[in-house]
C-alpha cells in the first residue's frame, strides 16, 4: 500500500482515539502525509493556504448567519411560539415534536440549500424544546442531523450545481426537479423511524387542545411563521440569494426578539454574537483542515487509486453498482461533500454510465450517499454542528443514528433500483431526454 | 514506468475533463513525453481538485505545485500587465489578437510575472466574452441600461460593464445559476463554451455576441520549477507547449461552434449586433480606463493599437 | 492569580470582543449588499469579497476562542476510561500536539504565506487590499492557540475534571 495513505490513516486514527480535537487531528495527519512528498516549508505554507482558502467562500456565510438567527429565535421567543403552534397541531400524536422537527429541518434545508444551516437554525431551538418536553436528548440531536440533509436534494441546492459542473453538463434544472422525490422519500422514512421510536420509547403525548387554544397559538405564531415566508418569498422574488437569505433571517429574528417581543435586551446581543462566532468557528476549523486533507488526498491520487482497485474486483454489474455505493458511503464517512463530489464524479460517473445509469440518476445517488456521510464521524460537518448545538457527544449520537442510517440507506436503495423516482419528474416536465 | 530520473511536473486547473483546455493539456503531456524520450511527464489534476484559480497561482509561488492554467483575469491581482486584457474592444478581431499574443507584446506579457515567481509558457484561446440576459434581449448598449449584469470580483471587470452601460453586480460564481433564475441579476457575460457548459442558457434565453473583451487563458510554470530544469528540458517543455497552443485553438474553435449550435437548439436567441455603437460607447471611456492603468500598461496598449491593420 | 492565568483571561476577553465585532460587521456587510443591490439599484462592488474575508477571520480567531473554551469536538472514549494520572499525561500530550500544529502550520506556515503574498504584492480583486493582511488571521490565531495550549499544559493537573464542557 502507498506509504502516504498509511501515514494518514494511522496518525489520524491514533490522534482521534486519544482524544485530540477532530479538527487538529485532521490537520496534523494532513501535514504528516504532506511531508512524505513535499519539503517542510512549502508543506506548512500549503497547509496554511488550504486552510485559509477553504474558508474563502461566500456560500459558507450561511453557517454563521443561520447559527446567529437560530440563537435569536431560541432566546427571543420565536422558537417557543413556533413550537407551541406545532404542538396544538400535531402534539397530541405520540412523538409529535419529532415530526415537527423533521418537517422543519426539511423545509429549512430545502430553502437554505445548506444542511449545516438547517441543523443549526432548527436544532438550536427544537433540540432544547424537545429536551424540556421529555424527549431523549441524543435522539433529538440525531433526528435533527439526519433530516437536515434532505434539504440538499430538494432545490435550491448548491451541491447539485457543483455536481452538474463536475459531471460535465447534466442540466441543473433537471437535477433540481429530480431531487424532490428522493428528498421527500428520505424525510418520510425518517418520520417512520420517529413513529417507531415514539412507540418503543413512549415519547410524551400532548393533550388534545381546545379550539380556543388552537386559534390563540396560531395567531401568536403568525409573525414567527412569517419568517419562513419572508425568506422563501425573498429568494423566489429574486430580492436576495439563498446565502443572503440567511442574513435576512438574522435581521427579522433580531427585529422580532428585540423590538416586537422584547425578550432580548440590546445588551444581550454581544454575548449572542460571541456564542454564534464560537459555534461557527468549530465548524469552520473543521472545514479548513478537511480542505487541506482533501487537497493532499488528491495530490497523492489516493481517491483514484482506491476506486480503481475496488472496481477491479469483479465484472458483475450488480456488484459493481453496489461497490460504487459502498465507495461513496466510505468517501462520505471521511470527506466533506464538495471535495467528494468534485473528486469522485469524474472517476465514478463513467463506470456508472457503462452500467446503463443516466448521469442524472447517478448524481442523485451520489448526493444521497454523501448525505449519509454528512451524519457520520469522523468527518461529518452536519453531525458536528448537531452535537455542538445539542451540547452532546459524537459517541452518544451513534446509537440513535443507527436506525436513521438504515432508513436513509433504504431510501437510497429504492432510488438506485427504481430510476423513475429520480427520472420521472424531469422527463415529465421535458427537462431531460433519456440518453 | 516512473523511474527515478523522470521529471514529473504536477499541473492543476479548474476546468472539467471535456473542456478543450484539458484535452490540449493532455496533448501537451503526450508531446512532452515523446520529445524527452520519457524523461519528462506531466500529471494533470482537473476540476479544481487542488483549488481555485487564485489559489493555484499561490501554490506556484509557494512551490508545492509546478504548473497551472488560469484565466488572465485572476492574474491581475498578481501581475499588473494582465489588466491590459480587460480593456473592451482593444483587439479588432481574432487575427489582431493572435498577432499580438504571438509577437513581442505577447512574449513580454508572458514573462512579466518573473519577479513574482510566475512564468508564462503560452496563451490558450478563451474566445470573446459576450452578454447574456434572462428577460430582455440586448441589441444596443442602450438596452443594457438598468440591467444588473453579474461580473467577476475585479475592479476592471466592474469598470468594463459599467462603461458599457450595465450595472455591474459581483455574485459568487457558484450562486450565479440560481441568481439568474430568480432574478437577483438580469444577465451575465461569458464566452460561448462556458455559457453552454455552465447551463446558464437554461435560464438566460438571449445571447448577444457583442464580443466586448478577449481574455486569454495562460499556462503558468512556477519560476522555482523552471529554474530547476536544464536548458534541454526547458526547450522540450516550451516546444510541447507551443504545439499544444495550435491544437487548443483548433479545439476551441470547434467547441465555440458546437456551443452556439447547442444553445440555439435549446431555444436561445442568438443576437449578432452591430458592434459600432458598443465601440463608440467605450471610446471615451476606454481612454479613461487606460488612464487608470499603470504607465507600463499604457505603453503596452499603445503597442497593441499599433498592431491594428 | 498567576501571570499565565491573568494573561489568558485578558487574551480571552480581547478575542471575544473582537469576535463580536467581526460577527456584527459581517451581518452589516451582507445586509448592505442586499440593500445596495435591491433598494438602491447600485450594487456594491466590495461587499461579497469583504464578507468572505471577515468569515476567514471569524473562523480562525473563533477557533482560538473555542480552543480556550474547550469546545472543539473530540472523542473522549479513551481518556474517560483511564486513571486520573494517565488522563493528565494524555491531556499534556494532546496539548503538545496542538501546540506543535499551531506553531508549525498556523504560526510559521501562515506567516510564510502572509510574507510571501505581501512581498509579491498580491492585492485582492475588489477591495484592492494586500492579501497578506487577509491571511494574517492564520498566524495570529496560531499564536493564540499556542498560548492556550501552553496554559492547558501547565494546568493539566489542576482542572482536568473542569473540561467536562468539551462536548465530546
Ligand atoms: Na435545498
Ligand atoms: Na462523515
Amino acid at each position: 500500500m502507498d506509504p502516504s495513505i498509511l501515514i494518514l490513516v494511522i496518525s489520524f486514527t491514533f490522534l482521534l482515539i486519544i482524544g485530540t480535537p477532530v479538527s487538529i487531528s485532521i490537520g496534523v495527519s494532513t501535514l504528516l502525509t504532506m511531508l512524505v512528498s513535499i519539503d517542510f516549508i512549502p508543506a506548512v505554507t500549503t497547509t496554511a493556504q488550504r486552510m485559509g482558502g477553504g474558508l474563502n467562500s461566500f456560500s459558507l456565510l450561511a453557517i454563521p448567519f443561520f447559527i446567529l438567527s437560530g440563537l435569536l429565535m431560541g432566546q427571543g421567543g420565536i422558537a417557543r411560539r413556533l413550537v407551541e403552534f406545532a404542538k396544538v397541531l400535531i402534539g397530541m400524536f405520540p412523538g409529535g415534536l419529532a415530526f415537527v422537527n423533521v418537517i422543519s429541518c426539511t423545509l429549512f434545508g430545502a430553502i437554505s440549500g445548506s444542511a449545516v444551516a438547517a441543523t443549526s437554525a432548527i436544532g438550536s431551538f427544537m433540540i432544547p424544546t424537545m429536551n424540556k418536553e421529555g424527549y431523549d436528548k441524543n435522539f433529538n440531536a440525531a433526528i435533527t442531523v439526519a433530516s437536515s440533509t434532505t434539504g440538499l436534494l430538494i432545490p435550491p441546492s448548491n451541491i447539485l450545481i457543483i455536481y452538474s459542473l463536475a459531471s460535465g453538463g447534466v442540466s441543473i434544472a433537471a437535477l433540481f426537479v429530480a431531487g424532490y422525490i428522493p428528498g421527500l422519500l428520505m424525510a418520510a422514512f425518517l418520520m417512520i423511524v420517529c413513529a417507531i421510536y415514539a412507540r418503543i420509547k413512549k415519547f410524551p403525548v400532548g393533550e388534545r387542545p381546545c379550539l380556543k387554544d388552537v386559534a390563540l397559538r396560531s395567531w401568536e405564531a403568525i409573525p414567527s411563521l412569517a419568517l419562513i415566508f419572508i425568506v422563501i418569498g425573498g429568494i423566489i422574488k429574486g430580492i436576495f440569494t439563498a446565502t443572503e437569505a440567511s442574513v435576512i433571517a438574522v435581521l427579522y429574528a433580531g427585529f422580532l426578539s428585540l423590538v416586537v417581543y422584547k425578550e432580548i435586551a440590546w445588551g444581550d446581543l454581544k454575548p449572542l454574537l460571541v456564542k454564534a462566532g464560537e459555534t461557527t468557528a468549530i465548524v469552520l476549523l473543521l472545514i479548513a483542515t478537511s480542505t487541506a486533507m482533501s487537497w493532499i488526498l488528491s495530490y497523492e491520487n489516493i481517491p483514484q487509486d482506491l476506486s480503481t482497485q475496488l472496481l477491479n474486483l469483479t465484472e458483475n454489474p450488480l456488484v459493481i453498482l453496489l461497490t460504487i455505493n459502498i465507495i461513496l458511503l466510505l468517501v462520505g464517512v471521511f470527506m466533506d461533500m464538495t471535495p467528494a463530489v468534485l473528486i469522485f464524479t469524474p472517476i465514478l460517473l463513467p463506470v456508472a454510465e457503462s452500467l446503463g445509469l443516466s448521469p442524472l440518476h447517478f448524481g442523485i445517488i451520489m448526493i444521497m450517499n454523501l448525505c449519509i456521510g454528512l451524519c457520520t464521524p469522523p468527518v461529518g460537518s452536519v453531525l458536528f454542528v448537531g452535537c455542538s448545538v445539542a451540547k452532546t457527544s459524537i459517541g452518544s449520537l451513534i446509537k440513535p443514528l443507527l436506525p436513521m442510517y438504515a432508513a436513509m440507506i433504504f431510501a437510497l436503495l429504492l432510488v438506485i433500483f427504481i430510476p423513475a423516482l429520480s427520472e420521472f419528474l424531469p422527463e415529465f416536465f421535458g427537462l431531460y431526454n433519456m440518453p | 514506468q516512473k523511474n527515478d530520473r523522470q521529471q514529473t511536473l504536477k499541473l492543476a486547473h479548474t476546468l472539467n475533463i471535456d473542456h478543450p483546455v484539458h484535452k490540449a493539456l493532455i496533448y501537451m503531456a503526450e508531446r512532452l513525453k515523446e520529445k524527452s524520450y520519457g524523461a519528462m511527464a506531466i500529471d494533470i489534476y482537473p476540476s479544481g481538485q487542488l483549488g481555485g484559480e487564485r489559489e493555484l497561482i499561490e501554490l506556484l509561488q509557494i512551490g508545492s505545485l509546478a504548473m497551472t492554467k488560469v484565466s488572465s483575469s485572476p492574474l491581475e491581482e498578481f501581475i499588473d500587465e494582465m489588466k491590459v486584457f480587460s480593456t473592451p474592444y482593444l483587439f479588432e478581431d481574432n487575427d489582431h489578437f493572435w498577432r499580438t499574443l504571438n509577437g513581442d507584446v505577447g512574449r513580454h506579457i508572458l514573462l512579466s510575472g518573473e519577479s513574482v515567481f510566475l512564468r508564462g509558457l503560452g496563451f490558450y484561446d478563451a474566445g470573446s466574452r459576450s452578454f447574456y440576459s434572462v428577460n430582455k434581449p440586448i441589441h444596443t448598449p442602450d438596452d443594457l441600461a438598468g440591467l444588473k449584469i453579474r461580473v467577476q470580483q475585479s475592479q476592471s471587470a466592474i469598470q468594463m460593464v459599467n462603461t458599457l452601460g450595465g450595472s455591474a453586480t459581483p455574485i459568487a460564481w457558484g450562486e450565479l445559476y440560481t441568481a439568474l433564475q430568480q432574478g437577483v441579476v438580469d444577465g451575465a457575460e461569458n464566452n460561448p463554451p462556458s455559457f453552454w457548459s455552465s447551463k446558464h442558457f437554461e435560464v438566460a434565453k438571449y445571447y448577444t455576441l457583442d464580443e466586448h473583451t478577449m481574455v486569454p487563458d495562460i499556462i503558468l510554470i512556477s519560476q522555482y520549477t523552471w529554474d530547476h530544469l536544464n536548458p534541454q528540458q526547458q526547450g522540450w517543455l516550451q516546444s510541447a507547449m507551443d504545439e499544444s497552443v495550435v491544437y487548443q485553438r483548433k479545439l476551441w474553435a470547434e467547441a465555440t461552434e458546437e456551443a452556439l449550435e447547442a444553445v440555439a437548439a435549446a431555444g436561445v436567441e442568438i443576437i449578432r449586433p452591430n458592434k459600432a455603437p458598443y465601440q463608440q460607447k467605450v471610446q471615451s471611456a476606454a481612454a479613461s480606463a487606460a488612464q487608470n492603468q499603470p504607465q507600463i500598461n499604457k505603453d503596452i496598449i499603445n503597442k497593441i493599437k499599433l498592431l491594428r491593420k | 492569580m498567576s501571570t499565565v492565568v491573568l494573561i489568558s483571561t485578558r487574551l480571552e476577553k480581547a478575542l471575544s470582543n473582537f469576535l463580536a465585532f467581526l460577527m456584527a460587521a459581517m451581518v452589516i456587510d451582507v445586509l448592505w449588499q442586499v440593500i445596495s443591490r435591491f433598494a438602491l439599484a447600485d450594487p456594491s462592488s466590495y461587499t461579497e469579497e469583504l464578507a468572505r474575508f471577515l468569515l476567514m477571520w471569524v473562523g480562525l480567531l473563533g477557533a482560538a476562542y473555542a480552543y480556550r473554551k474547550h469546545s472543539h469536538l473530540s472523542l473522549d472514549l479513551v481518556i474517560k476510561s483511564v486513571s486520573p494520572a494517565a488522563q493528565i499525561r494524555l491531556n499534556r500530550f494532546i496539548q503538545c500536539v496542538t501546540f506543535t500544529f499551531a506553531l508549525c502550520v498556523m504560526v510559521f506556515g501562515g506567516y510564510k504565506l502572509m510574507a510571501l503574498t505581501l512581498s509579491l504584492k498580491q492585492n485582492s480583486a475588489a477591495l484592492g487590499i494586500p492579501m497578506g493582511w487577509v491571511y494574517a488571521c492564520i498566524p495570529i490565531s496560531g499564536l493564540f492557540i499556542c498560548w492556550f495550549a501552553f496554559d492547558n499544559f501547565i494546568h493539566a493537573g489542576s482542572h482536568s475534571e473542569n473540561n467536562n464542557n468539551s462536548k465530546v
